[in-house]
């Protein structure tokens, strides 16, 4: 009598009801047996877009095999390698190159130098105020886009800019800080450094705090302690950032283009050039090719240095 | 009998007439009842700043007065909106623009693709001089809209002395750093042809002065930008002198810089842009970008629209802009274009691409 009582006042849930719905509708939707897949399902809008990027990637090699005819402004018919003869040959490329890797290298080198202190202070410090200063610090110039920071660099560093007006307080003279190739490594490093901060952020909080004072009871001072105990423990953040600050970087077209003052070219700007500015639509395939070459090559080359493992990806310690 | 209607047949007959229509300034509701539906809006390509005010003011706001049709300015550059035009074209796709606003040579390139609607039929062509047709193209698949000279702009302060007589004198040490050119060179190298002491003629099978004097050129670290940058880098006095078209020196002049041009003894650069319509419109579309190009070639429309850029039209008659008769950048009669070099669009279409190519090579060493 009393069990059929409780089962009368018993009040199946709201939310058990809409779990029910949403579990049936998934039955239907996904039924059980294909539970094995369950996987793939979840992988395939990442293949699916893996694999438009594959799509284009192949007709940009296609269009690379074609030669401009000038005098219709469309590709030849014949396929040929000339647009990569014309790369290998060109002495301006392999210049444009030399300087985009040299830019990268530096604006990494640059960047982790500038993001680590930034990084484990924004992590250790005691101060939540300090900890939230650092972070609005770091997201207020993130919001704005790569094309105003630019802006906003030539104007502070132009002839007639504050730091030349700060120089002049000291009676130095207007001074050339923009339009070269240092310029453009600067720019990089402003615009890469919050990226970096946030993928230095996690791993050095994921650095047990008590690793740092075992090693000052030990002996070690503060300086010895960071360089044999939190770099080597924040080595997976600083490949990482290290590696999507490079290819970024190698890959950048907007601070060459506005900071260099039109000399300090990178592959994209060359690439943008051939597309845009003499509508060889083939060589400049044939450069995207050889960036996307480059760029997946640097990749391969970090991974096996350090190992998949170092990028939290499990394989090799 | 039966009489069969042809588009070209009916755009004619609605250009004749509405065409009228338009000069005569009648109110939009009073334009003849044949003319094709009207589009809501048209998209011209423009340059901005001063570029397309003056285009907005003496063509674009003048056709949406006339026309009811409003007119929307896409201030994408002319070579990325080219390979955009070019695609939808290509794709049977309706292009994203009406009417491009481009460099002749540019737009010869389209016209040798295949891209370009022809603009034969245009009332107003009767009215212009032989600098609208285009050299070296069956009819008129663009229509060109004015001259330029690419001149030597300078400001009066960095020379005491009086404006530079030649292109040599930016190779004077005091101006390293202090110069600027288009980033692909456009407009320096034939006056640096001379100035290096070569021959117009030997364009384009040897230009070794050219290039040579683009070496000497690059050893005073040149600027390399494009219109908008001439400007402000004059204005923020990060440059003294500059290869760049008289009106972006005009527009800086007018911002307030001091600023003066000048076409040293060897010559400048003259040229020309245009207006065309790209393939592929819908015919009522068709028909109102053509008679947005036709309005342009009105000496009322050129009158107002090169006031604003300082440039000579290719309409008889307009009145220089204020300052600008007997100016180097303002030719007008046939001796003013004797230190302006004119190079066919067919050898700058052809050659173009090698030229910034060995121009950039220099420059990115």
């Amino acid at each position: 009598m009393s069990q059929e009582n409780d089962t009368k006042t018993f009040r199946y849930p709201l939310r058990w009801r809409i779990m029910d719905a949403l579990e049936a509708a998934l039955d239907v939707l996904w039924p059980r047996r294909l539970s094995p897949y369950s996987g793939w399902a979840l992988i395939m809008p990442a293949l699916l877009l893996v694999g438009i990027l594959v799509l284009g990637l192949f007709q940009i090699a296609e269009s690379s095999l074609h030669v401009l005819d000038r005098s219709t402004f469309m590709p030849a018919e014949e396929y040929t390698l000339a647009n990569y003869e014309m790369v290998a040959d060109s002495a301006t490329y392999w210049r444009v190159l030399w300087r985009s890797l040299l830019g990268a290298g530096l604006t990494v080198f640059f960047t982790l130098l500038l993001a680590l202190p930034y990084s484990y202070i924004m992590v250790r410090t005691p101060s939540a105020a300090v900890r939230k200063a650092l972070l609005v610090a770091l997201f207020l110039p993130f919001f704005i886009g790569q094309v105003v920071r630019a802006y906003g660099i030539l104007i502070v560093l132009g002839t007639s800019g504050a730091v030349n007006d700060v120089l002049g307080l000291f009676g130095v003279e207007p001074v050339r800080l923009l339009f070269n190739f240092p310029a453009v490594v600067f720019g990089l490093v402003q615009y890469m450094l919050p990226f970096a901060v946030l993928m230095l952020a996690p791993a050095l909080t994921a650095i047990p705090r008590e690793t740092e004072t075992a090693a000052s009871s030990l002996g070690a001072n503060w300086v010895r302690t960071f360089w044999h105990v939190v770099i080597p423990m924040a080595k997976p953040g600083l490949v990482g950032a290290g590696l999507v600050v490079g290819t970024l970087s190698l890959t950048d077209f907007a601070m060459p283009a506005m900071l260099g003052g039109g000399s300090q070219d990178f592959i994209a700007n060359a690439i943008y050039d051939q597309f845009f500015r003499t509508a060889d639509q083939g060589l400049g395939a044939a450069l995207a090719l050889l960036l996307v070459a480059l760029g997946s090559i640097l990749v391969g080359i970090v991974i096996a240095v350090f190992g998949a493992g170092t990028l939290g990806m499990g394989g090799k310690k | 009998m039966t009489s069969k209607l042809t588009r070209r047949g009916v755009l004619r007959a609605g250009m004749a007439t509405s065409g009228a229509a338009l000069l005569s300034g009648l109110p939009a509701t009073r334009l003849l009842a044949q003319e094709p539906e009207k589009p809501t809006e048209i998209i011209v390509r423009a340059w901005g700043g001063e570029w397309v005010e003056a285009l907005k003011k003496g063509v674009s706001d003048p056709f949406t007065e006339m026309t009811g049709i409003a007119v929307r300015h896409d201030l994408t550059e002319d070579n990325e909106i080219q390979p955009k035009v070019w695609a939808a074209v290509a794709q049977g796709r309706v292009p994203p623009i009406h009417i491009n606003w481009d460099t002749t040579t540019n737009a010869t390139k389209s016209a040798l693709r295949g891209v370009t609607e022809d603009l034969s039929d245009l009332s107003n062509l009767a009215n212009t001089t032989e600098l609208a047709k285009p050299v070296g193209l069956d009819g008129y698949p663009l229509v060109n809209t004015y001259g330029y000279v690419y001149v030597l702009a300078y400001r009066p302060d960095a020379f005491p002395d009086g404006p530079p007589n030649s292109w040599k004198d930016l190779l004077d040490p005091k101006f390293k750093g202090r110069i600027a050119l288009y980033n692909d060179g456009i407009g320096f190298h034939f006056p640096a042809q001379v100035a290096g002491g070569g021959s117009l003629d030997d364009i384009p099978e040897n230009m070794d002065a050219c290039w040579d004097f683009v070496r000497q050129i690059k050893e005073q670290n040149p600027l390399l930008g494009e219109d908008p940058d001439f400007t402000t880098w004059f204005q923020n006095g990060e440059i003294d002198a500059a290869c760049t078209i008289s009106t972006n020196a005009l527009g800086a002049k007018r911002n307030g810089v001091d600023l003066a041009w000048t076409v040293p003894e060897e010559g400048c650069k003259f040229d020309t842009d245009c207006l065309w319509i790209p393939k592929n419109l819908p015919e009522n579309e068709l028909y109102w970008a053509k008679q947005y190009i036709n309005l342009a070639l009105t000496q009322e429309g050129q009158q107002v629209w090169l006031d604003g850029l300082g440039l000579p039209g290719v309409v008889p008659g307009l009145t220089p802009p204020e300052g600008l008769a007997g100016d180097p950048s303002y030719p007008t009669e046939p001796e003013d274009f004797e230190r302006l070099i004119r190079i066919s669009s067919a050898v700058q279409v052809q050659n173009e691409s090698d030229w910034f190519a060995k121009f950039k090579e220099i420059m990115q060493g």
